[in-house]
């Protein structure tokens, strides 16, 4: 057996044969710095960081994707054109389409991995509570989306920024910012927590991709198939010319989470258009839509890891 | 292969001191389907290593689970290093390491990862972490592989990687579920032999449980017997194998010729299968024994007072239970 032979170097001023067991008597950490621990770590492997190059991927891909038009913004607000990309909405369609990638791809390695080789009995046998671990997740995962989504904001801004005249003019862009970066964090906590609960429902890796790729394309699909249904072939609306949608129109967002999210933008006040027409009166209806989706992900996250993992 | 280690006679230095490592009362344990998996089990547990046996489903692993804190109790109290197991649930599993039965490693990262990752849920500080993480890979034997991938393991290497992990948070007590299941002959033995070498050297109490009762009873101290949730028996190694008043004389020819000498001498000798079997009334006996073989000039192969054998003190619980069940 080779764990006889002392190799791990010797001491002071002395040679040490076979050092054995030796104590730990530094300090332990408490529940609170091992949750944020989990976090930092599934943080890092959202990205692929201390993985393989493979698992870079699609985390730099897709952050690349979704950075380039606000380096195109630099470019031409570089040659005197005024910004053309609001920061309320950024490029809508892009932004769905990238976050779907980067949602599907990494929720899976937080959570599926986990599961899948059945590590969880090591987590809930150390000073961690059953909801330490969804939450340092959830945690993680909602700062990967947060990034995605707010760092081209900010390459915007920036860019947008270098060629502002005055102090009057960087505090009109901030002033646009905020706004904007909000709804940034609207959009990372709701469909981080989507991401994940439908991730955990599977501990292969590729149903839980599938899982949630069908589940944000189709209700995006869908949404659109019903505005474009209740608008009426010919009429599309899109919140210019004072024509008034119709109900089913104002009401197709509510099955997507990006239409809902962006249903309750405009409702909170977002002047971009946007993809669907403005909710009108059913604002509040987009808000509430937006609470439940995001307790219902909750609940499930905190029902699936209840129980998981003891048996 | 190191020697088996002879049985200790107190507690490992640095061991916490004589109090017990585990104290149940009454525990109870009913799912909510009905199975009651621990009925009324009371027993103490102190330092050293102790074997929980009994079979499948005898209530081992949801023992283990409530001693974690991690499943609630019926009724009853289980206490595990003086902290309650309902209340102080992460106490005790900052002072405990548990090895699960099941697989439970990821492929695709390397022992290292994997166990300074475990290292750091248990509280430790990061560099602490990575250095506890080495050697604790380093003590179960893995010292050289540690930086290849989980995946490319032998079950025997596996089962070390689990066994690192529940050593890296340096506990004051270690829970091993099944840990020499799936392993061959060979990776058995090497596997308890670690086990002993924790629980002797490191000063580590340790819980062994598994249903292959001759396999722990060699590195254990103390055995606690379960069946169908309730307590069999809890004893010391020594008091299950005391020796008995039967010699045991093995010769390799002439057994007939030896059985009629010994009768001749007025013992009584029973023949069981290979040896003869002979209740040793004073030291006369030896003596009778020792000039009946030399007369007939026999060669001896064995001769030597019979220990009790650990499975059939369980055995004769059992039927003894059984009897009384019957009344």
């Amino acid at each position: 057996m080779t764990a006889d032979t002392g190799t791990a170097g010797a001491g002071h001023g002395g040679v040490i044969h076979d050092i054995g067991y030796r104590r730990y008597e530094g300090p332990r950490l408490g529940r609170a710095a091992i949750v944020r621990a989990l976090c930092w770590h599934s943080l890092r492997s959202a990205f692929g960081i201390g993985r393989g190059a493979k698992a870079k991927i699609v985390p730099v891909i897709t952050f690349v994707i979704m950075c380039l038009p606000a380096v195109a913004n630099a470019v031409s607000v570089a040659q005197g054109s005024p910004r053309s990309i609001p920061y309320d909405t950024y490029i809508f369609q892009l932004r769905v389409i990238v976050m779907i990638i980067f949602i599907a791809a990494l929720a899976p390695e937080l959570v599926s991995r986990d599961l899948r080789s059945h590590v969880l009995p090591l987590y809930f046998s150390r000073p961690l509570r059953r909801l330490d671990y969804p939450l340092a997740k959830l945690a993680a995962f909602i700062l990967a989306c947060l990034a995605m989504i707010e760092i081209p904001l900010l390459f915007l801004y920036l860019g947008t920024i270098t060629q502002a005249h005055g102090g009057s003019a960087i505090w009109h862009e901030t002033r646009a910012l905020i706004p904007g970066l909000l709804i940034g964090l609207m959009w990372a906590v709701l469909l981080a927590a989507i991401g994940l609960v439908l991730a955990s429902l599977s501990g292969r890796r590729a149903y839980s991709t599938g899982t949630i790729a069908i589940f944000f394309f189709l209700t995006w699909i869908l949404a659109g198939i019903l505005d474009k249904v209740s608008t009426g072939q010919g009429q599309p609306f899109r919140g210019v010319g004072g024509q008034v949608a119709t109900t089913g129109a104002q009401l197709s967002g509510l099955v997507s989470p990006f239409t809902v999210l962006d249903g309750t933008r405009q409702w909170l006040g977002g002047t971009s258009p946007g993809p669907i027409p403005p909710p009108g009166n059913y604002g509040p209806l987009y808000g509430a839509m937006l609470l439940l989706l995001l307790a219902a992900a909750l609940t499930g996250l905190a029902v699936r890891y209840r129980k998981a993992g003891v048996a | 292969m190191t020697a088996r280690l002879p049985l200790r006679a107190g507690p490992a230095p640095g061991a916490p001191d004589s109090t017990a490592v585990i104290e149940t009362a009454a525990l109870t344990k009913r799912y909510p389907a009905g199975v009651t998996a621990l009925d009324g089990l009371t027993v103490t547990v102190g330092p050293g290593i102790t074997g929980l046996v009994g079979s499948n489903g005898a209530g081992k692993s949801t023992f283990i689970k409530i001693l974690l804190g991690l499943l609630p109790i019926t009724s009853g109290r289980a206490a595990v290093l003086g902290h309650d197991s309902a209340r102080d649930g992460e106490q005790i599993r900052m002072l405990t390491g548990y090895m699960p039965e099941h697989d439970c490693l990821p492929p695709d990262v390397t022992a290292t990862e994997f166990v300074t990752h475990l290292g750091r849920m248990s509280g430790l500080p990061p560099t602490a972490a990575k250095e506890r993480a080495a050697e604790s890979l380093r003590h179960v034997g893995l010292y050289e592989e540690r930086y290849r991938q989980i995946g490319t393991y032998s079950t025997g290497m596996k089962q070390r990687v689990k066994l690192a992990q529940a050593l890296v948070g340096d506990p004051r007590l270690m829970l091993l579920d099944e840990p020499t299941i799936g392993l061959d002959p060979a990776g058995r033995s090497s596997m308890l032999d670690l086990i002993s070498r924790i629980g002797a050297e490191f000063g580590i109490s340790i819980v062994v449980s598994s249903h292959l009762l001759g396999e722990i009873e060699q590195i254990c101290d103390h055995l606690v017997a379960i069946d169908g949730g309730r307590l069999l028996r809890s004893d010391s190694m020594t008091s299950f194998t005391e020796v008995s008043q039967v010699l045991v004389i093995e010769v390799d020819e002439g057994m007939g010729k030896l059985l009629a000498e010994l009768a001749a001498r007025g013992l009584r000798p029973q023949q069981d299968e290979r040896a003869l079997l002979v209740q040793i009334e004073t030291d006369a006996t030896y003596d009778a024994v020792r000039d009946a073989i030399a007369d007939l000039g026999l060669p001896l192969n064995r001769l030597e007072q019979r220990r009790r054998h650990v499975e059939e003190l369980f055995h004769d619980n059992e039927n003894e239970e059984e009897a009384r069940r019957d009344r």
